[in-house]
């Protein structure tokens, strides 16, 4: 914990030259260029007690210069013994603020996400990727410093029951949902054409806490991603709690995840 | 009576240049990093009809714009195309040929029924390929553009309409 820290204080103080903001594990407050689309196939996992890991169909369109919606579809093992077609999401970003200079600006969007999943209830955390049919509303600031990007996130997460099952007596039905993020552009030191693969290194703290509940975590979760033909993305991230006190899957989770862009459709 | 000496006034000052054109553009784009933004932004300009070969500066994230011969150019246009794309533009510079034009403050040039409206510029004759800043909003990182809205004594430069028709503020 404390050597992540350091190591988070490091990066930041002596990265403010340069970045990227293309988090693995959350949104940034920028959005796809408008009539954009984004194609995303995911895997997460853990390997304790036992393997156990879900995929994720996910489309990402640039509306307009302010609006993006995403559409998700689960498929996973998580909660049952059987690997099965859990349900889907959809979510919406507005950028509502933009101030922007020579590679450097400062973002902030509002967010929106609603999931309508037909998993059993297990977990006290409510999660709207694959586990808990609900609601999220929420809002994010992206910080742009030439090759750094930091970006924070608070939301509110409201679950409702499952179409199949109800959540039990005595869990939470509301959740507080925050997030930290810093992303660095390693690799290429200097652009020349659009064929450079660029490397991006990134550091994440995502956190939940259910109120009234004594229950919450904080997650660090550290990533690696490439990017070809500034088209093509693959991102590897995995993620550990720094403290839990929480009932869910998401501990020591490994993340893959290959997107393809398609500019300009229309 | 007020509009009537508006356009004595635009008769005098504004010369007609249609054969003319824009023939490049330099176009600086803000809030840029990736390669991938970069990419989305070339793409979304190469949509526009009038626009023939993008060359880019990554490193500047500079647009280096070829136009095509006797098209018409839409500098909004333009600029939509790098706000679609999610972006602002920092800079453009346009170069336009002109033939032996004598120029000077708030002095008018008319491009296939575009006024464009010289500011901070002192007499001189412009002859061959210029190039000229748009000083407009969406042109101009927010801070320039009030600086210049507070400085400008011609209100078309915060309306961008003059008598109807779009008017551009151009310096060299």
């Amino acid at each position: 914990m404390k050597h992540l820290l350091v190591l988070l204080l490091i990066w930041i103080s002596a990265a403010t030259a340069s970045a990227q903001e293309l988090y693995v594990n959350t949104e940034p407050a920028s959005n796809m260029a408008t009539n954009s689309l984004g194609i995303r196939v995911e895997n997460q996992g853990y390997f304790k007690p036992d393997f156990r890991n879900r995929s994720t169909l996910e489309l990402m369109y640039g509306a307009s210069k302010n609006l993006m919606v995403h559409g998700s579809l689960y498929e996973s093992n998580f909660n049952t013994n059987n690997s099965h077609f859990e349900g889907g999401s959809v979510y919406a970003k507005y950028r509502f603020l933009s101030v922007d200079s020579v590679q450097r600006h400062f973002r902030g969007a509002f967010f929106a996400k609603v999931s309508a999943i037909n998993n059993p209830i297990i977990n006290q955390e409510i999660s709207l990727e694959g586990d808990n049919s609900g609601v999220q509303g929420g809002v994010v600031f992206t910080q742009l410093l030439h090759k750094l990007a930091l970006s924070g996130s608070a939301s509110y997460i409201r679950g409702f029951n499952n179409s199949r099952d109800q959540i039990p007596d005595g869990y939470a039905r509301n959740a507080a949902a925050w997030s930290l993020s810093a992303g660095y552009l390693l690799f290429p030191k200097n652009y020349t054409n659009y064929k450079q693969t660029n490397l991006n290194l990134y550091f994440e703290l995502l956190g939940k806490a259910n109120p009234g509940y004594g229950q919450g975590y904080v997650d660090a979760a550290p990533a690696v991603q490439l990017i070809f033909n500034s088209q093509l993305r693959l991102d590897f991230s995995y993620r550990t709690p720094l403290w839990n006190d929480m009932t869910r899957n998401s501990k020591n989770m490994y993340l893959v995840r290959i997107e393809y862009n398609i500019f300009n459709i229309f | 009576m007020k509009f009537l000496k508006i356009f004595v006034a635009l008769l005098v000052t504004t010369i007609s240049i249609a054969k003319a054109q824009f023939t490049k553009a330099e176009l600086q784009v803000s809030g840029l990093t990736c390669s991938m933004c970069s990419n989305a932004t070339e793409k979304s300009l190469r949509k526009l009809d009038f626009i023939g070969d993008i060359k880019t500066d990554l490193n500047r994230n500079l647009f280096i714009i070829t136009f095509k011969k006797d098209a018409i150019v839409n500098l909004d246009q333009i600029s939509q195309k790098v706000q679609s794309a999610g972006f602002s533009v920092n800079s453009l510079k346009a170069t336009f040929n002109f033939s032996n034009v004598k120029v000077s403050n708030n002095y008018h040039f008319n491009y296939n029924g575009t006024l464009y409206d010289f500011l901070n510029v002192g007499d001189k004759t412009l002859d061959g390929p210029v190039a000229v800043t748009v000083l407009d909003k969406n042109f101009v990182p927010a801070s320039t553009y009030k600086k210049y809205a507070a400085m400008a004594d011609v209100p078309c430069y915060k309306t961008g309409i003059m008598n109807g028709s779009r008017v551009y503020h151009v310096t060299i």
